[in-house]
């Protein structure tokens, strides 16, 4: 089973093109999903998950056509939102218990177990009987991941799952994630390009609406590698580089600035070659389709 | 800092859009209140009269109640709930700086935002008139003053009150809710007090306490004229004075206990601890967590577990409405007022009727409907929104659940709501009850009304406000668009006088439960409308259903993009069934409102009304035969609700000329009664024409009736109610309870008084204005016509009555015979002697409660009392009533001229009672279910009673003439009389209070009259006067030329014309002459001044006091000061003249109250005593020998005086 995206369309009535002929495939396994602020991440992810229209185009995951058929896609789905809030008067267990059921899982047992086990996993156990209401943007977090993994999803779609984590519970998380994604599909959201890099068979990079990459990370960061040089220089001499080379990043390292070049060859001797990583595949795809900030 | 606080503030509320919306809806309103030229009582006073500028601002400012919790509520809790308080508060700013700041910044708003409507009215009154939805001359000239001084005065105090209330509730306990609170509470304080109001005794406890002012105001404002009303500025002092300064000297109290309390740290704290807590979680990590595998599960999806978490989701919201507070707050608000309602219940002249079922039932349509709209629309927001509301809507609208059960659970919540808000009446209703010591609960009653009849009407409601909040899909502008769809449902219509039920959303026939009839005929035509507007209601939830907005893109484009995805075609067919079950029950109703019955607008009936007094008036004294023999022969059918009834009249020509057309008006149109035989002699007379609309048709005799010929004429009628109106009760004919009266048979001639009355009609229509109904008491025509009737003088009646097997049928007259034959049930009356062609004929399953009395003539008199089986509480008072009148009547007027009298209960369908020869049908409503346990209140049962047993002599023995005034003869006397009796039972002491009633409708009655207020010599049309100004006045003449005296004079009256055959007929000259004869000389100038003038006192005692006195001629001197006035009044209630010469009034001087035998407080007078008094101010010095508590002028109010209260006062010291 994959999801196949084919010419994917979606302009919203404010005229924003969210989504511009959107273009792809996604295998079982984790995929990285990567783009800027705006880059339309979110709203290809909400159309897969059935909550918004497309103005065309098709999604089709196996058999089932997503943009018709919502209810069997719902049926295998696991969604975290990239914000959402809770029942701040409902205890952690009860609502996924709710939500379990929703799911179709009928067996009380079956649901009392399963929702342990999920507390259990995000570390949230202890607390099952609290209110969501008193829980930390972490144990939320939490607990909106343990509602995505209910009922044996097939499709998981996450949305900057990480964000608010602290680094154990982040790992705790990857673990879990990476179980979970050998048979499944596993769409992960993030700007985090290390987690990509770490988590990821595939990926792809999304701007203004449309995939400018796609591949495997060690593949992508192939294709760049050799062509990225570094140079520490003086805050005051940037806007020079940046007149003269194709600067792709910049970045403080003790005290100086130190810019990353995309070029097939050594600038100049002041430049000295670096190690090419998922991050310089981003800024350089990035950069080819707009303007960084990058003062 | 305050400035710069206050500066930042008013720059913020300013470019506020909520600030502008407030103030356009205001304008708005404004303007159409004005436009419409509302809320005036009379047509002579100005739509735009002082008073109603004034009241108008007052009422507002009750409304805006919420506007200013709104505006006022915010300031300080907005930088909670924006978040800014955590570093806001760090800027140097002072706390009194800060709150005073905000304090003033949002008043500052609010005052300028109540000047919307202000300006609204000022366009409205100035543009009325050139937009013509009233007439323009209604409208008067603009007076500025009137805006400053009802905003000044009334408009903006309340809103610093309630504002500054608010303001400080939120700053002192940082919660939005407690300024939600804290309006309910301004509203029960002010309904507690309109509800204290209607006991004429707390009318000054009611202007202190009322926080709006507005009791205040109309206690010093409703009985003003309509000239008066559009000039007058109730002056600041007295009650309105303490009232003005009371309230916002407790807001002023609170602002300052708040600024001292205010402290930035409180403030803040709540929010503090709770994070803390919330933290302490964190900690705690099992190492062991990552090992626990996720077990496999089954997962079914099939629509039996669809069904099963669309209930379960329902429960689960319904369970969380409960539990919220906000809920707890509206719906603890809402069953106040239901219980408030339901304790203060219904008063008559101030005495409760007892809680019974429908009593209780019916206190729903009170207030409580408003907090029940309420609840809907933001419960239904609040149910639609909830998932968005908390942010779950992106996990929830992706989870494996189709639309339609998450739409039906949403959507089964709000009927649980619905079911929950009906359940409530009943609970509170038996709570009510049983607190109130009532226990005859009926709860079949409950039951049907409530969740047969009233379920549906809310879920109607409902319906609406669910296809509101889907469409706009946005909670609060959803709220706004749901009351402004109301709003619009409900008051467009009766702007426009649209009151055809089938077009007014959720509209039905009103309908009333009687503890006689039951639910009687309504439950079909109530069901049939429950019906077809359910089916509507049902057409916008699927619809509704249909754009349910789920995910994240919900524009249209999108939301028709779904359409019809997930549904198929399911919906189209339910749709389509429900609108066939529309139209189905619509042509049903249809069917029977506007086919098999009349529907006419009231346009439309004025219309009718003018043409056919263009066309016919001509026809007005026509003659016409009078009947001189009744026999009727009536089938009741009170099973199917018909009658067929045929009547033989023997009818004479007593005119002077030959009768070749006969009129014939008819009472019922011919949908309802048809008149199958008509003929005279046995000849049928011949149609020449007919005026559908009006019922009123023209026969020609072929063989005219010459003068003093007589001839038989033969009628039948039949038909009855079958099929249900647009609105009214049809309450002739019933399954228990029918009252039917002589109108059930046509009238001959020219229905006199018909047309219409209003002054401003006639004149838009081109018809000349009419002052009078009736002629002038010379009129030779008048003189020879009887008042209640034109088609006869005195007549024989006999009736043969046949009804339901288990029903008693009564029509005037001795029961000669009772038989039952083919299963009906027979009665046959003949009265002795003669009548009136005045008859009622009344049918209902009643028990009988007999008892004799011998009249004077020796004769016994056996009285009946018919009543329905579980009213037997108040049975002594009728029976004690009718004795003590027949006897006091006879004794002081004439011996009763019947052998039996009757007294008989109709379903509450009106209320009323009346008084057919020896016959007196008594509303259900109107005494049988009166609370008479406390002896304090007033027995109009007694009184009442007392009225209709006179009428057998006022009204029976001498039958008034159709003149100028007659009518006076009739109620004045028989009011006069009840008094009399009841003064008799229950001594002086109990007369105070019931003449506070008479004192109270005559000046109301005045204040609101269109025309002009008639005397008592002329008056043909205002009940206000012949009953209200007539009991005060004979009552105050009674007692100045003693009862004996003046009970002479009617004795002689009724000497000359009780049961006078022939003409002349009884005029209110004969009356009055009689009147005259028997008071002295020195009293005349009261009998003019009363009966042929428009007088009014103004009498005050302005100081008393007392000294101890060594000398001869008391114990202690009292020096009272008193002031009077006298005042005479042009009809228009213009004043006329102040009248110089001496009047007498009494002086009296009073210990402490003292009890009567009956156990009612009486006054105990030292000294009383009638002293002809000039207008202007006197100093009396009377001696007493005890020590005096109370002294004053007209202590007893026997004289018309406009300020009853500052007659009597306190004796001090000197």
């Amino acid at each position: 089973m994959e999801l196949r995206i084919e010419h994917l369309n979606k302009t919203y009535g404010n005229g924003v093109k969210a989504i511009n002929d959107c273009n792809l495939t996604i295998p079982r396994g984790m995929f990285g999903l990567l783009g800027p602020n705006g880059a339309g991440k979110s709203s290809l992810m909400r159309t897969i998950a059935t909550l918004q229209e497309a103005d065309s185009g098709s999604i089709t995951l196996g058999d089932i056509d997503v943009l018709k058929d919502k209810d069997a896609v719902r049926r295998i789905l696991g969604y975290l939102p990239q914000e959402f809030g809770v029942y701040p008067k409902v205890s952690a267990e009860n609502m996924l218990d709710h939500v379990a059921s929703l799911k179709g899982i009928n067996q009380r047992a079956e649901r009392k177990e399963l929702v342990a086990a999920l507390l259990h996993r995000v570390n949230l156990y202890d607390k099952r009987k609290s209110n969501l209401g008193t829980f930390s943007g972490g144990m939320k977090q939490r607990f909106g991941i343990a509602q995505a993994l209910l009922g044996n999803p097939q499709l998981i779609i996450v949305d900057e799952p990480t964000a608010g984590l602290d680094p154990t519970e982040r790992n705790r998380f990857h673990n879990l994630l990476s179980e979970i994604g050998e048979n499944t599909i596993v769409i992960l959201s993030t700007h985090i390009v290390e987690d990509v890099t770490n988590l990821c068979n595939d990926m792809a990079i999304i701007c203004l609406g449309q995939v400018i990459a796609k591949g495997h990370p060690a593949e992508l960061v192939r294709e760049v590698n050799g062509s990225i040089w570094s140079k520490s220089i003086h805050k005051a001499e940037l806007p020079a580089h940046l007149e003269a080379h194709r600067v792709i990043s910049t970045q403080l390292k003790g005290g100086k600035t130190e810019i990353h070049v995309f070029s097939e060859s050594q600038p100049d001797a002041s430049f000295h070659a670096v190690n090419a990583d998922l991050e310089d595949v981003y800024f350089t795809r990035i950069g080819e389709r707009m303007e960084l900030e990058l003062v | 800092m305050f400035l710069e606080i206050l500066k930042f503030e008013l720059k913020y509320r300013f470019t506020r859009p909520a600030t502008w919306a407030y103030f356009g809806i205001l304008l708005l309103f404004g303007f159409l209140l004005a436009a419409n030229g509302a809320n005036a009582s009379s047509e002579k006073a100005f739509a735009n009269s002082a008073v109603t500028v004034a009241n108008l601002l007052m009422t507002v400012s009750i409304f805006g109640v919420l506007i200013a919790s709104a505006v006022m509520g915010v300031p300080v809790y907005r930088d909670i709930e924006h978040g800014v308080q955590d570093y806001y508060f760090t800027y140097p700013v002072s706390e009194k700086g800060y709150l005073l700041g905000r304090y003033a910044g949002s008043l500052v708003t609010l005052l300028a935002i109540s000047l919307g409507v202000v300006l609204g009215l000022m366009i409205g009154y100035s543009l009325g008139p050139l937009l013509e939805w009233e007439e323009p001359e209604r409208f008067g000239p603009l007076r500025l003053a009137d805006y400053v001084y009802g905003t000044t005065v009334y408009l903006w105090p309340n809103l610093i009150f309630t504002g500054t209330f608010f303001f400080c509730l939120v700053a002192l306990t940082r919660k939005i809710f407690v300024s939600y609170v804290g309006s309910i509470l301004f509203f029960i304080v002010y309904l507690v007090a309109g509800t204290l109001a209607s006991d004429l005794e707390n009318q000054s406890l009611v202007s202190l306490i009322d926080p709006f002012g507005l009791f205040g105001f109309q206690e010093v404002t409703k009985y003003l004229t309509p000239p008066e009303q559009n000039t007058f500025h109730a002056p600041l002092t007295g009650n309105l004075l303490i009232n003005r300064l009371l309230w916002p000297g407790i807001a002023l109290a609170l602002l300052l206990f708040t600024l001292f309390r205010f402290e930035f740290v409180r403030f803040l704290g709540g929010k503090a601890e709770k994070v803390k807590k919330a933290v302490s979680g964190e900690f705690n990590r099992g190492a062991a967590a990552g090992a626990v595998p996720i077990p496999p599960v089954q997962q079914r999806f099939d629509g039996v577990s669809y069904v099963r978490h669309m209930f379960a989701q329902a429960w689960i919201e319904f369970k969380s409405i409960l539990r919220d507070p906000y809920f707890a707050g509206i719906i603890s608000g809402a069953l106040l007022f239901l219980f408030f309602d339901g304790w203060f219940g219904s008063t008559i002249y101030g005495t409760p009727s007892l809680p019974t079922t429908y009593t209780m039932l019916e206190m729903k349509n009170e207030t409580y409907i408003f907090f029940v709209l309420v609840i809907l629309v933001f419960y239904t927001g609040e149910v639609v929104h909830r998932d968005r509301t908390v942010k779950f809507d992106q996990i929830s609208d992706a989870l494996p659940v189709p639309s339609w059960a998450i739409y039906g659970g949403k959507l089964m919540t709000m009927v649980l709501v619905t079911f929950l808000l009906v359940t409530m009446v009943w609970i509170l209703g038996v709570f009510n009850q049983t607190v109130q010591g009532y226990f005859d609960y009926d709860f079949g009653q409950y039951f049907t009304d409530l969740y047969l009849l009233t379920w549906p009407q809310y879920l109607v409601l409902m319906s609406l406000a669910f296809f509101v909040h889907v469409l706009v899909n946005s909670k609060f502008l959803g709220h706004v668009v749901a009351i402004g769809t109301y709003a619009v449902v409900f008051f467009v219509p009766a702007i426009l006088e649209i009151d055809y039920n089938m077009f007014l959303f959720g509209s039905r026939p009103g309908y009333l439960i009687s503890d006689m009839n039951g639910f009687g005929h309504f439950v079909r035509s109530v069901s049939w409308f429950n019906v077809y507007w359910l089916a509507f209601g049902t057409v916008l939830l699927i619809l509704s259903g249909l754009f349910w907005a789920r995910g994240t893109d919900n524009a249209w484009k999108s939301r028709f993009q779904r359409f019809g995805q997930d549904w198929g075609l399911k919906p189209a067919l339910g749709i389509a069934a429900a609108l066939a079950v529309f139209a189905l029950s619509g042509f049903t109703i249809y069917n029977n409102v506007s086919v098999k019955n009349t529907y006419t607008s009231n346009e439309e009936s004025l219309d009718q009304q003018e043409a056919f007094e263009k066309s016919y008036r001509k026809y007005d004294g026509f003659l016409q035969p009078k009947i001189t023999d009744t026999e009727l022969f009536v089938d009741l059918v009170p099973e199917q609700r018909n009658v067929k009834a045929r009547g033989l009249f023997r009818i004479k020509n007593k005119g002077a000329t030959a009768i070749d057309t006969l009129l014939i008006n008819h009472s019922y149109d011919q949908k309802t009664v048809i008149m199958s035989v008509f003929t005279i002699d046995g000849i049928a007379p011949e149609l020449v024409q007919r005026e559908e609309d009006f019922d009123f048709e023209i026969y020609h005799l072929a063989d005219p009736l010459e003068p003093g010929e007589s001839a038989l004429m033969e009628m039948v009628v039949e038909g009855g109610f079958g099929a249900f109106p647009n609105e009214g009760y049809q309450r002739d004919i019933v399954f228990n309870g029918t009252f039917l009266n002589n109108s059930i048979f046509p009238g001959f001639g020219y229905p006199s008084g018909a047309g219409i009355s209003s002054d401003l009609e006639r004149k838009k229509r081109g018809l000349e204005i009419r002052d009078y109904d009736l002629p002038p008491q010379d009129d030779a025509q008048g003189r020879a016509t009887l008042l209640f009737g034109d088609d006869s003088d005195f007549v024989t009646f006999r009736a043969t009555v046949s009804t339901a097997p288990d029903q008693i049928a009564i029509a005037p007259g001795k029961l000669t015979k009772e038989y039952e034959k083919d299963g009906r049930r027979y009665f046959e009356y003949a009265n002795e002697g003669k009548i009136q062609n005045f008859w009622n004929i009344s049918s209902a399953n009643y028990e009988v409660l007999e008892d004799v009395y011998r009249n004077t003539n020796g004769r016994d008199v056996k009285i009946q009392i018919f009543h329905h089986k579980n009213h037997d509480r108040n049975l002594d008072r009728f029976m004690a009533s009718a004795k003590a009148s027949l006897a006091y009547y006879a004794r002081n007027f004439s011996p009763y001229q019947f052998d039996q009298l009757r007294i008989l209960e109709f379903p509450r369908y009106a209320t009323f009672a009346q008084s057919f020869p020896n016959t007196v049908p008594y509303a259900e409503d109107f005494g049988w279910t009166g609370d008479f346990r406390d002896p304090a209140d007033n027995d109009y049962a007694f009184t009442v009673t007392a009225h209709e047993v006179a009428h057998q002599w006022w009204g029976h023995q001498i039958a008034p003439s159709a003149t100028r005034g007659a009518n006076q003869i009739a109620e004045t006397m028989a009011e006069y009389s009840s008094l009399m009796v009841t003064k008799e039972r229950y001594g002086e002491a109990s007369m105070g209070k019931f003449l506070k009633y008479e004192l109270d409708s005559y000046l109301r009655g005045r204040s609101g009259e269109s025309k002009f207020e008639k005397t008592l010599l002329d008056n043909d049309t205002q009940a206000y006067v012949w009953y209200r100004k007539g009991g005060l006045i004979m009552y105050a003449l009674s007692d100045y030329i003693g009862e004996d005296r003046l009970n002479a004079g009617f004795a002689a009256f009724l000497d000359s014309f009780a049961l006078k055959e022939d003409p002349p007929f009884a005029t209110t000259a004969d009356w009055y002459g009689f009147i005259q004869s028997v008071t002295p000389d020195s009293m005349q100038y009261f009998l003019r001044e009363s009966f042929a003038e428009i007088t009014l006192y103004e009498n005050r005692a302005l100081s008393a006091v007392y000294a101890p006195t060594p000398e001869a001629n008391g114990k202690y001197r009292v020096t009272l000061k008193v002031d009077t006035r006298k005042i005479s009044y042009e009809g228009s209630g213009e004043e006329k003249a102040r009248p110089t010469a001496p009047s007498l009034i009494e002086i009296g001087v009073f210990g402490p109250d003292g009890t009567n035998a009956q156990g009612l407080v009486e006054k105990q007078p030292l000294f009383l005593e009638k002293r002809w008094l000039t207008p202007g101010e006197h100093t009396i010095v009377v001696y007493v020998d005890a020590l005096p508590e109370k002294a004053g002028i007209d202590p007893y109010n026997k004289l018309i005086d406009r300020v009853a209260d500052d007659n009597l006062i306190p004796v001090v010291k000197e």
